[in-house]
């Protein structure tokens, strides 16, 4: 019993939040061991972020129990929890330096000088961060105060580190190379981390696992690929990805009247200039540049289509013949088939 | 915008446009600063002018009414209404009270007003919004009447004395006194320095409080750390217009102080009107210009300080 405990990184029983007399959160339960890196994925005001501050100990929980490594911290104020959090606007104080940012901690917990100099210079060094110690967080880029601010949680050496939206304020360029330094550094470290977010790229490349919530409650929670290739329900499926999707019955590879909900992964398209099994014939009506691939919109018979490809690229108004490769298969929002 | 025209080549006619612009909003300004010259500039400088002995030109019909006048015994003036003011024992007096009272009153005036506000963010709730609410009702009363209500309450024969004397407790009497007079500086300069420090206390957001806390941060930690030095331009701000208002007040000290010694605003009054020596009254207002202008230059290095910090300059 002992062993589980220890290596636990986080469990949520049950929990339920209520805020201004609406149900925000609803027997959430989620655990998660210890060095994992987890994300909580979904849109706006589906209560990623009320979970993280129950987690850190902002909100307290009208049930359930949160448990930091084994640890009962349910009652217990954040001050008094074992987390270190990122906040998403990175919350760095103006008036002090950045060294003095990321010794505000160690202050606290009354550690001597020395020791806490040399703790952030590690901390700091972590981040590449060294040059702007003597630097107010003001002058500093978005992307070194959101370094600074992880310094700042990592110096606490938390038992679980947690990480409000941490890229959104970010160029795309810039949340790319902050999300591989965070990945990197949390591999490192072994930190057991909590993420929320709602962008699903972020989400699926830089976690272990993901919690896909809706409405105040986890739809699916697992790893990136089977999110992506076994969505549980039609929600995650439509939310993760780019989905057809088809109400009806899917036979000999066309869509036909029916009770069912049918989705189909853009990539699970097959396209042909030439007739073969189960390939019905459409017409090319948009063709899209996505980069390293071509989004192509073909109508069939049965629907709409879109589909990626990146070998055979059809020119607008083309006859082509579409395959469906795979597909899922819904009744009442549950994967099925 | 101002690259893409450099490229454009057109640098040059923005750089003309910006001075004339420029010249333009100075254009706008002048109307005001004439107007403070006027009516506010020159009439100090006169007044400078006539407490070092100057005593022809404007200060000529002054001169001649005025009792104690020492005319200019060098190019520069003379110091004598000067050197008359600092052997005057009851102005030594006087400026001892009114920097005594100032300051007492400033730190009690922060110190609750920065209490309400304290307690308005952190703990919030409907008691707060009431205490809020009812701490600036002095700003719609009238000084005169504040004093007058203070006057009755306080007084020998005022509400609290006659409360406590009907159960036997024999209350003092605070009009006349300096307490009667720190008690209605409070009164008067509390509400203006609730909704600046308010103000300035409610603007640290949220996160900076949390992130504090989630640091392991006490409450008091994190008002001592985080919320008092972020709010620390707007509690100057309050803290200096609040000492120069109570160093310069007269009603208060009129209505509620002690004749001898009595705060500086009234002492003023007294040598320019009652004992007519206009020279050392304005010998006296320079002081308390000299002595708020101290305070001014905390005020505007609270303002630099701040600008630095947020990277304004």
């Amino acid at each position: 019993m002992k062993n589980v405990e220890a290596n636990m990184g986080l469990e949520l029983r049950g929990l339920k939040k209520i805020l201004g007399g609406r149900v925000i959160i609803e027997n959430l339960d989620l655990s998660m061991a210890k060095g994992e890196m987890i994300s909580l994925l979904g849109p706006s005001g589906c209560g990623k972020t009320t979970t993280l501050r129950m987690i850190a100990g902002f909100l307290i929980p009208d049930a359930g129990t949160v448990k930091v490594a084994g640890k009962d911290v349910t009652n217990l104020g954040p001050e008094k929890r074992p987390s270190a959090m990122v906040f998403q606007n990175y919350a760095l104080w103006p008036h002090m330096t950045v060294s003095r940012n990321v010794a505000y901690p160690l202050k606290i917990k009354g550690l001597g000088k020395i020791e806490t100099a040399e703790k952030v210079e590690a901390a700091l060094g972590l981040v590449n961060l060294l040059h702007h110690q003597d630097s107010r967080p003001g002058r500093i880029s978005g992307g070194e105060q959101q370094r600074v601010a992880l310094a700042r949680a990592l110096v606490q050496e938390p038992d679980v580190l947690l990480l409000d939206e941490p890229l959104s304020n970010l160029d795309a360029k810039l949340r790319e190379k902050v999300r591989e330094d965070i990945r990197e550094l949390q591999r490192r470290l072994g930190i057991t981390t909590v993420i929320v977010t709602h962008d699903q790229e972020e989400a699926l490349s830089i976690s272990d696992r993901v919690a896909v919530m809706n409405a105040g409650k986890i739809e699916q929670f697992s790893n990136p690929q089977d999110l992506y290739r076994h969505p549980a329900t039609e929600y995650v499926a439509t939310f993760i990805g780019a989905l057809n999707r088809f109400e009806g019955n899917l036979v000999e590879g066309r869509i036909v009247s029916g009770s069912d909900v049918i989705g189909i992964r853009p990539e699970d398209l097959i396209l042909s200039s030439q007739q073969n099994d189960d390939a019905l014939p459409g017409t090319v009506e948009l063709v899209i540049p996505r980069g390293h691939f071509f989004e192509v919109v073909i109508r069939r018979e049965d629907g709409i289509f879109k589909a990626f490809t990146n070998e055979f690229i059809p020119a607008v108004g083309e006859n082509v013949f579409v395959k469906i490769k795979k597909s899922l298969r819904y009744q009442n929002g549950k994967l099925v088939g | 915008m101002r690259s893409l025209l450099r490229r454009t080549g057109k640098e040059g006619s923005l750089a003309n446009n910006g001075s004339g612009s420029s010249l333009f909003g100075f254009a706008l300004s002048l109307p005001p600063l004439l107007l403070v010259l006027g009516f506010v500039g020159i009439p100090i400088l006169i007044g400078f002018t006539f407490s070092l002995g100057f005593t022809k030109g404007p200060n000529r019909v002054i001169a001649i009414i005025g009792q104690q006048i020492h005319p200019k015994t060098h190019w520069w003036g003379t110091f004598a209404a000067y050197s008359d003011v600092f052997h005057d024992s009851r102005f030594v007096g006087d400026l001892v009270l009114t920097l005594a009272v100032t300051a007492i009153s400033t730190v009690l005036v922060i110190v609750i007003a920065l209490a309400i506000a304290l307690h308005q963010r952190l703990v919030g709730g409907r008691t707060a919004s009431v205490l809020a609410t009812l701490s600036i009702v002095p700003l719609f009363v009238p000084v005169v009447i504040s004093a007058w209500a203070i006057h009755t309450f306080y007084g020998g024969d005022g509400f609290m004395r006659s409360f406590f004397a009907n159960i036997g407790i024999n209350f003092p009497t605070l009009t006349s006194t300096s307490t009667a007079i720190v008690i209605g500086s409070v009164w008067t300069s509390l509400p203006f320095s609730i909704l600046m420090i308010s103000s300035g206390v409610q603007a640290v957001p949220d996160a900076l409080i949390e992130s504090a806390k989630d640091c392991g941060a006490s409450t008091l930690k994190v008002i001592s750390t985080v919320v008092v030095p972020l709010a620390q331009t707007p509690i100057i701000i309050a803290g200096s217009f609040t000492a120069i208002g109570i160093m310069g007040s007269f009603t208060i000290p009129l209505f509620l102080g002690p004749n001898q010694p009595t705060m500086l605003g009234v002492e003023i009054s007294n040598f320019f009107g009652s004992y007519n020596r206009p020279q050392q009254s304005l010998v006296m207002a320079f002081i308390v210009f000299l002595a708020a202008s101290g305070i001014a230059v905390l005020y505007i290095w609270s303002n630099v300080k701040s600008a630095k910090e947020n990277g304004r300059i």
